[in-house]
């Protein structure tokens, strides 16, 4: 039986990966598979806290709901990311900086 | 000539009054030449002239002539204002016009070329206008005001070459002397008012009047309800002498009269000797009642004291106006002496015969002036014109000018047959019976008189001698002969005619006794002092005997060529020359102590009144720079902190503002994490 701290420890370390990369990478779809990387882990924890629910499985049951959504929002972000380049003919987050003004 | 009404003579009096002024508006508002005037003038004064003939026959010896008006009214208590025509006045109307309108015609070829001829018409104008005025007005008030007026047209005259310097100072001076005097009639114009509530003349001074009902008993003064300390009525005469003394120039305000000689010599003659000089003698003769006898032996020594001192001061002159200036004096020191022993008909007497003879002395002089001033433009020289020592021999060039000048001077010396002797020596012998029933310290007041009498005799006798007879000066002191013409004939004749007022015929039928002369007969007579016979007699012929030893002294001295001795080192000789030091006197101590004054308070100005103001101002300028660096720094500071503070948080902010999502992510998770530590320590703690 793997202990509960274990998934705990994976899915810090797998946000921790997806914060890195949302913060440093110079490349949107790269910042895009970080934001992936974040949402997995959380649903790793969901899963892993599914052991404990009171209803069963009901956990599993948000974790695919959160696949799903998580899929329909990378098309949009893919969308927005597409939008972006078109505008800007390019996509690297830094030198995208109009916020400021 | 009973035809006249009452109304009609007042009526005509006030045209002969405003028709002068008439002529004065009449010149200086219609524009035109510069010398026109003259004939303007002199028709309005010859109609002046007829009309006082008119009036006086109406009035002397008979009802005076009184019609008033109202002026004003203050609640129930009227103003009145009107004309009072009695036998002095008549006289006086008569005389004035009658001087002025031979003046006029004089001043046609005297003044003849004057640049400024109007002027001088016109000035005439207002002065016989207010003298006139003077006359017959029933008010004091409105004598007051002609009474100024006079002093001003005077002003005016004596300034009338006002391009000279000497001329301006004197009239200044003749103006300033007048007000002081002015000043005192005032006075005396509000004590009588407080007193009787009215100023008119007729009411308080008539027979019966106001003054003679009043009366003095114990220290008040009472009339009907009102009473007063009685000192005040002594103030009262005193304050009225105090203006006669200026206007009739006696001591001490005389100074003026001989400085007023710088004005034109026919207004000399017409003003500063026979008529508006004589206005403080008629104001007194009008206002007499109200002397008491203190009052009165004050203008009697007064009188005999300016009598005395310009005689002694007109031995030693040499200019020939100043030497009659001071004649003047001592004659109106005469009259104001009648006028202190009671003779107030021989005072008026004698100054209607002054009037004739100094108004022609004058005149004469100012035909010989007249003469010299074209001798001295003609050929170019240097000389003083007015000086009796450039003078002599002008008897041969200037005859009727010289019989007209000798009569006068007869008459100013007082010798029998001519008008001077009867009007002088009924002065003198009145004085004398005054004297005698005074007592013995007022025997000083006569004999000064007397002494006075005997020097005009030699004053006179040197002036005459020395201007006609011997040779003309003016040859020997520019080497060459000199001739002289007689004066035109507009002056010749008006000397003629003024010549024959200085004889007996016109005043008395009697040569030698002024008794029954109808002026003294026609005016009042208030002497109470008993007739002495013996010196009726005796004084006449003192004073006249006296009189042909001085002309012959001065004859044998100045007449003859022969050397008169010489007293000009003496000091009696140079206290007369230099005028008794009395301008000196009054320089030093009113014009200086006035200077002194206005000059300590110019340094009190400049010192503590400009020190305080610019004091002041220094502190404002401190204080000021203070407050500017206050505000400079405290307020602007405070204000300009704040912005840089808001700048500097500003600029601070704006760095992270980078407008990178990452950064602003990066932020987001830090201040998060910051929560969450924070969170976590605190509970720990």
């Amino acid at each position: 039986m793997i202990p509960l701290s274990h998934y705990m420890l994976i899915s810090a370390a797998l946000f921790s990966i997806g914060i890195y990369a949302v913060l440093s990478k110079r490349n949107a779809i790269m910042i895009l598979i970080g934001i992936e990387f974040m949402l997995n882990a959380a649903i790793l924890n969901f899963v892993a806290f599914s052991k404990h629910d009171k209803f069963a499985a009901s956990g599993q049951v948000f974790a695919l709901f959160a696949i799903v959504l998580a899929a329909a929002a990378v098309a949009v972000s893919l969308a927005i990311i597409l939008n972006v380049y078109k505008y800007y003919k390019t996509i690297d987050p830094t030198k995208i900086d109009k916020l400021r003004d | 000539m009973d035809t006249f009404t009452k109304e009609t003579i007042s009526l005509l009096a006030l045209i002969a009054t405003l028709l002068p002024l008439f002529s004065f508006a009449g010149i200086l508002l219609v524009p035109g030449s510069r010398d026109r005037g003259s004939f303007f003038s002199i028709l309005n004064i010859a109609t002046s002239l007829l009309i006082s003939v008119v009036i006086f026959l109406n009035v002397w010896n008979k009802q005076p002539i009184h019609q008033q008006f109202d002026w004003f009214i203050i609640g129930d208590w009227r103003f009145k204002i009107g004309i009072l025509i009695n036998n002095l006045s008549a006289l006086m109307l008569l005389l004035i016009s009658f001087i002025a309108t031979l003046v006029h015609v004089y001043s046609t070829k005297y003044m003849e070329g004057d640049p400024y001829i109007f002027r001088y018409w016109a000035y005439l104008g207002l002065f016989c206008f207010s003298m006139f005025g003077l006359v017959i007005t029933d008010n004091l008030l409105l004598l007051y005001m002609f009474w100024e007026l006079v002093g001003f047209s005077s002003y005016l005259l004596i300034g009338f070459w006002f391009t000279r310097e000497t001329a301006v100072q004197a009239n200044k001076k003749a103006f300033l002397m007048n007000r002081l005097g002015d000043l005192g009639f005032l006075t005396g114009i509000m004590i009588v008012f407080s007193q009787f509530q009215t100023l008119d003349v007729n009411l308080l001074f008539s027979e019966g009047g106001f003054f003679k009902r009043s009366l003095v008993q114990g220290d008040l003064w009472y009339f009907s309800s009102n009473h007063m300390p009685a000192v005040w009525l002594t103030i009262a005469g005193l304050a009225f002498f105090f203006g006669a003394t200026a206007k009739s120039a006696q001591f001490p305000l005389h100074t003026w009269l001989p400085d007023a000689m710088e004005g034109p010599t026919s207004v000399s003659s017409l003003i500063h000797a026979a008529t508006m000089v004589a206005a403080g003698v008629f104001l007194i003769a009008r206002i007499y009642p109200i002397f008491n006898p203190t009052v009165l032996i004050v203008i009697a020594s007064i009188g005999a004291f300016t009598a005395f001192m310009a005689a002694t001061i007109a031995l030693t002159q040499n200019d020939i106006k100043r030497i009659l200036a001071y004649s003047t004096i001592s004659q109106l020191g005469f009259m104001m002496l009648a006028m202190g022993v009671g003779a107030v008909a021989p005072a008026i007497f004698h100054l209607v015969t002054h009037a004739f003879f100094k108004c022609l002395l004058f005149l004469a002089a100012g035909a010989v002036i007249h003469e010299l001033h074209h001798l001295k433009d003609k050929k170019g020289l240097d000389f003083d014109h007015q000086d009796i020592r450039n003078m002599g021999g002008l008897r041969k060039f200037m005859p009727i000018t010289f019989i007209t000048m000798l009569l006068a001077s007869l008459a100013l010396i007082g010798l029998p047959f001519t008008s001077g002797y009867l009007s002088k020596d009924a002065i003198l012998i009145q004085s004398f019976e005054w004297a005698e029933s005074q007592g013995s310290i007022a025997r000083i007041i006569p004999y000064t008189a007397l002494f006075a009498s005997w020097m005009t005799a030699f004053y006179v006798a040197r002036l005459i001698f020395k201007v006609f007879f011997g040779e003309l000066r003016l040859n020997v002191l520019f080497g060459q002969a000199f001739s002289l013409h007689e004066a035109p004939v507009a002056m010749k004749s008006v000397l003629v005619v003024l010549a024959i007022f200085c004889l007996f015929p016109l005043f008395s039928l009697n040569p030698f006794h002024a008794s029954h002369a109808w002026i003294i007969e026609g005016l009042p007579y208030f002497s109470t002092t008993p007739t002495v016979e013996s010196y009726h007699i005796l004084i006449p012929a003192v004073v006249s005997i006296a009189a042909i030893i001085l002309i012959l002294i001065g004859y044998k001295w100045y007449g003859k060529n022969e050397k008169a001795p010489d007293y000009t080192k003496a000091a009696v000789f140079r206290f007369s020359q230099e005028q008794w030091y009395l301008n000196r006197l009054y320089k030093v101590m009113f014009v200086d102590s006035v200077l002194g004054l206005a000059r300590t308070a110019f340094s009190f100005d400049r010192t503590i009144v400009d020190g305080i103001v610019n004091f002041s101002g220094k502190i404002i300028i401190v204080l000021s720079a203070v407050s500017e660096w206050l505000d400079r720094k405290v307020v602007d500071g405070l204000v300009n902190g704040v912005a840089s503070v808001a700048r500097t948080i500003g600029n601070f902010v704006r760095h992270f503002q980078t407008g990178r999502l990452q950064h602003y992510l990066l932020f987001m998770i830090l201040i998060l994490l910051t929560f969450f530590v924070l969170k976590y320590f605190s509970q720990a703690i």
